[in-house]
């Protein structure tokens, strides 16, 4: 299991190293709002930043799925593996880790940075209490419920299909964060969309011909 | 590999990812038919005026010389809500000083300055305040001390004698401040400058008080607006100059001046929609000061309204500068659906002298039409768009509409714009709040307003069913599926499509219809495998 | 214990309406060397691809070590060396990656055997996958397939690009596997003069059908080609049945027949022929005898 999720970080380094950067970018671009700005600032300059990082992540890590399943299909890598000794199920369990991984790379740091920057700066009172661990919690949870749909959709050796309908789809689901908030109605839906799609994936991806 | 997983799990999965995304779709199409209808109400369909109000003093409102006596106005700013959406509706909520905020004071401009705010892990109220301590020279040294308050008292150090407080409604603006514990059932008074904690008499489990709001009396603000105008008087002076001045500065109202704060009652929102006065000191429910008015809604609703019925609501208490006596009060709410506003004034006793809601001229120029129903057909391209809202409803699993019509009455209202599933502000589920009509009447209506969605529901059923016979899934599949087809309508017939099996089918040679071809037996007739196309020699060099 | 190490249960499939695969039943016991023949499109690959999982079936069901093929454990797999058609591996991995992916995910390697290999096809361990030759690949393929001392070993078309000296490598290696015991080889090949040198078993596809099926030297026996002439004409029906091929010319007819036996050719006597000669045929003269479509009466001028 550890020499396949090893292929899939190798096979996928870009997206890592892309994580990493971006990650760098983001705590930067903290820490220079954080202390160019009053100490407080209104919600509304946050979201304004969230919006395009959602945004990049989202789209990024979604390429990240459809990525993954689309070469393997067409480059039957999948089919060279399971002539080895392991499973379709290996297969795909380590694909998703390390999918996992990537969006860790990316949020780990940041929230990192972010409780300390908290320290550092907050005044004594719980101003941001809730605030950092609910959107950082839907954020994780909305990425990598897109680079679920992204392996979902990834599956076809048709080009289009992966490309627009990851996007349309990856589109309407991100909206659902202007509809229902940081909440935990969102987190709960999230898990639900994230453990359906992986559902999905894990049938077509057991059951089509390799 | 497994050919066939769990059948009924990938159903599920599938079922539940269609229905996400095609709720979600349906919600913003419908976002946009509600800001385009509400967007287009002309600024007489969202405003209500009250002339001649009499909490002002007689003597000054029927004064000859009034040009124009005092106005209550109220509107709605903005009807399409943007606040009631989630992510507008969680930033407001976690914002300082607000309703839902457990910070209740803190100066974000000064690092050092006074704050107070609820810790959730001790349940007391944490307070920084400057004290001024004064030195044998004279000089007055500032000192900043932090202590905690609790049910029983106040402290210097974090104490678990001082108890704990459960849920609290605060008025924020209040000195002393004043909140309720709702576990405790009973008001306390905070003087965070002497250190007193006053305690008020607990209400009993029978008592009908309920509070959820305290003080400034306002929910989403942001939608509606509301003020008073005092009376414009000629003044010899302002004559001859020809302009008009008006006394507004005798005028006082809540949210304005913090001179208000000396008053001696303290307004209190109750869950049923009364509002009653508490006073200051003896933190004892005074009487009653007036109730939320009930907006009229596209089907007349209970008269009688409860916070959670509303989208906004603003209340606002009157007195005049140089008593500071309470005089009554003034209260604005808005429909769920954001189309009504009621405006209502009542006096010091709590008695409604005045009341009004949004209206529409009909054709004849009289305004007879509630804002509620002209919103839909009575602006240029509503009916349109209000067919388009309908049919947009009627795409919705059957389901769930008809789960909208039973829970119409108890989903609040500001949540009721961001329910993805449920549909509190359909058609559906005004009908199921409509006050008229007996159970059965509005239930026939009901399912006449669903009868698109379920005819809909019905054909797809068909074809499903259709199809299935043709791939020859089993009876009893077939029947979840047509039931499941029935109530989920298009989302069900999308997860029959997405999770059909995909099964080749060849003609049989016995009964010329199509047949599985991965079934011994063709299910239709029941005849053995033949594979005519293949022509196989007789002979066989077989071993054994 | 089941000696079967594959086993294949009626068998069926389907590719979009139009049927590959109609009912196959086979079987190859522990220590067998199974050569599965068949035209192109006759379904060899298809069977292995079922076989390994890679495939559904359509109807009917498919064992590998007494493992049903749609779940087959990793053990099973690790037991199991494969050489698929096209040779399919990860086109942009250098070939130093690709065996170490190998060799990790491998239940045992055997570096001794595979380093002898890699020095006998002299491959370069430093190019990428797609810049080797076909050849190249199918050696490459053959290594991976050879280092973990397989129970089992499916080779499908597994000298198709190798030159000579390479086909002579590979079948070498072939008989070296065979030597040691309890070892299975089911092998697909177009060369068939390859084949006949190490198959024991032979089964031939056509139809959909599994047509043959039986020990090398016993098709031989069973399968007849003769040339015989007739005093006068030949005759309409000969009433022999299980004619695989018959082509007529002025007297003289050639037949070929399924099961040959006495009863066969007493029948055949009661026409009287002037002369009744067997054809020797090789495996290649009875796949293509088998192969052609229908049976025939050909009728030369």
């Amino acid at each position: 299991m550890l020499t396949l999720i090893r292929r899939e970080i190798r096979d996928n380094i870009v997206y890592f190293i892309a994580a990493v950067v971006f990650s760098a970018i983001l705590i930067a671009l903290l820490t220079a709002a954080t202390y160019n700005l009053d100490w407080i600032s209104d919600p509304a300059v946050y979201v304004g930043l969230s919006i395009p990082m959602l945004v990049i992540l989202v789209l990024g890590f979604s390429a990240m799925g459809v990525t993954q399943m689309y070469i393997d299909r067409n480059r039957k890598i999948s089919a060279f593996l399971s002539a080895l000794p392991v499973t379709r199920s290996w297969i795909l369990a380590a694909r998703i880790v390390a999918g996992l991984l990537a969006i860790l790379t990316v949020l780990v740091p940041l929230t990192i940075a972010v409780i300390v920057m908290g320290r550092l700066i907050a005044p004594p009172i719980p101003i941001f209490a809730g605030y950092i661990a609910d959107i950082l919690t839907t954020v994780f949870l909305m990425v990598f419920a897109c680079y679920c749909l992204g392996l979902l959709t990834g599956w076809t050796a048709n080009k289009i299909a992966p490309t627009f309908g990851a996007l349309g789809l990856n589109i309407v689901l991100v909206s659902l964060v202007f509809v229902k908030g940081f909440g935990p109605d969102i987190k709960f839906l999230l898990v639900l969309v994230i453990v359906a799609c992986l559902i999905r994936t894990w049938h077509k991806f057991m059951s089509t011909s390799l | 590999m497994r050919s066939r997983p769990k059948y009924p799990i990938q159903v599920l999965a599938a079922g539940f990812l269609v229905l996400v995304f095609l709720s979600l779709s349906l919600f913003w199409a419908r976002w946009v038919c509600k800001s385009i209808l509400v967007d287009n109400m002309p600024m007489d369909y969202r405003t209500v005026n009250i002339t001649a109000s009499e909490l002002f003093p007689a003597e000054i409102e029927s004064d000859p010389n009034v040009l124009r006596h005092s106005v209550v106005h109220a509107h709605i700013i903005h009807p399409e809500a943007p606040e009631a959406l989630g992510i507008a509706n969680y930033l407001s909520e976690k914002a300082l000083e607000r309703y839902h905020s457990r910070i209740y004071s803190f100066d974000h401009e000064n690092k050092e300055a006074v704050f107070v705010y609820f810790d959730g892990r001790t349940g007391q109220i944490n307070c920084r305040w400057a004290d001024f301590e004064k030195m044998p020279d004279g000089t007055l040294i500032r000192k900043k001390v932090l202590f905690y308050v609790g049910p029983e008292g106040v402290s210097e150090i974090p104490d678990k004698k001082l108890g704990r407080f459960n849920p609290v409604v605060i008025d924020f603006g209040s000195t002393p401040l004043i909140l309720y514990d709702i576990k405790l059932r009973r008001f306390f008074a905070i003087n965070f400058k002497d250190r007193i904690v006053t305690k008020g008499p607990q209400l009993s489990e029978d008592d009908p008080h309920w509070p959820v709001d305290i003080g400034i009396l306002s929910k989403n603000p942001g939608v509606l607006d509301i003020y008073w105008s005092s009376p414009d008087i000629k003044t010899s002076q302002n004559h001859k100059d020809k302009a008009l001045y008006s006394i507004a500065g005798n005028i006082l109202t809540r949210e304005r001046n913090s001179d208000y704060d000396s008053d001696q009652y303290v307004l209190v929102l109750d869950e049923s929609g009364r509002i009653d006065l508490l006073d200051r000191e003896t933190l004892e429910f005074a009487g009653p000061a007036g109730r939320l008015p009930a907006p009229e809604t596209f089907f007349p609703a209970d008269k009688r309204v409860t916070p959670d019925d509303l989208l906004a609501y603003r209340v606002l208490p009157m007195a005049l500068k140089e008593d500071h006596k309470y005089r009554g009060l003034i209260a604005a709410t808005v429909s769920r659906e954001g189309t009504a506003l009621a405006l209502s004034v009542f006096d010091k006793k709590g008695a409604c002298f005045e009341s009004e809601d949004t209206r529409a001229k009909n054709s004849i120029g009289n305004r007879n039409v509630p804002s509620s129903s002209a919103v839909f057909f009575g602006t240029p391209w509503s009916p349109a768009i209000t067919i388009g809202k309908f049919l947009l409803e009627n795409l919705h699993p059957p389901i769930l509409s008809m789960a909208s019509y039973f829970t119409a009455g108890s989903i609040e209202a500001a949540s009721g714009h961001r329910a993805m599933f449920l549909l509190p502000n359909s058609f559906i589920a005004m009908k199921g709040r409509d006050a008229r009509d007996n159970i059965a009447v509005r239930f026939m209506y009901a399912l006449l307003l669903m009868s698109p969605s379920i005819v809909l529901a019905i054909l797809l059923a068909i074809c499903l069913g259709k199809d299935a016979t043709i791939v020859g899934i089993p009876r009893k599949t077939r029947r979840w599926w047509l039931l499941g087809t029935i109530a989920f309508g298009l989302a069900g017939y999308i997860t029959y499509k997405l999770t059909r099996p995909k099964i080749t089918l060849v003609t049989c040679a016995n009964c010329g219809k199509p047949r599985r071809t991965d079934m011994d037996k063709c299910h239709r007739c029941g005849s053995k495998w033949d594979v005519p196309e293949l022509t196989p020699p007789a002979w066989r060099v077989l071993n054994g | 214990m089941n000696d079967n190490v594959i086993k294949i249960e009626n068998l069926v499939k389907y590719f979009d309406g139009r049927c590959v695969l109609d009912g196959i039943n086979l079987t190859v016991p522990r220590g067998c060397i199974y050569g599965l023949l068949g035209r192109n499109g006759a379904g060899k690959t298809t069977i292995i691809r079922i076989l390994l999982g890679l495939e559904p079936a359509t109807r009917g069901r498919t064992f590998l070590l007494e493992t049903e093929s749609t779940n087959l454990a990793p053990k099973i797999r690790g037991r199991i060396g494969c050489v698929a058609e096209g040779h399919n591996l990860i086109q942009n991995y250098k070939v130093e990656r690709l065996i170490k992916l190998c060799k990790d995910l491998s239940l045992q390697w055997n570096d001794e055997s595979f380093d002898h290999l890699m020095k006998t096809f002299r491959l370069p361990k430093d190019r990428r996958i797609k810049d080797l030759s076909m050849g190249m690949r199918a050696q490459l393929n053959l290594s991976l397939a050879m280092a973990i001392d397989p129970e089992l070993l499916i080779l499908d078309d597994p000298t198709l690009g190798l030159d000579t000296v390479a086909r002579r490598q590979f079948l070498e290696l072939a008989i070296e596997v065979i030597q040691k015991q309890n070892r299975t080889i089911l092998f697909c090949s177009h060369i068939l003069s390859d084949v006949e040198r190490i198959a024991e078993r032979i089964g031939i596809l056509a139809a959909g059908k599994l047509v043959v099926d039986c020990p090398l030297e016993q098709l031989k026996e069973r399968v007849k080609k003769l040339r015989i002439i007739f005093p006068e004409s030949v005759p309409e029906n000969l009433y022999l049945t299980e004619i695989i091929n018959q082509q007529i010319q002025g007297r003289e007819m050639a037949i070929t027949v399924a099961n040959w036996n006495r009863q066969k050719q007493a029948i055949l006597e009661t026409f009287k022929p002037s002369s009744c000669t067997e054809i020797p045929m090789s495996l290649e003269d009875i796949f293509i005898e088998c192969t052609r479509p229908g049976a025939e009466t050909v009728e030369v001028a």
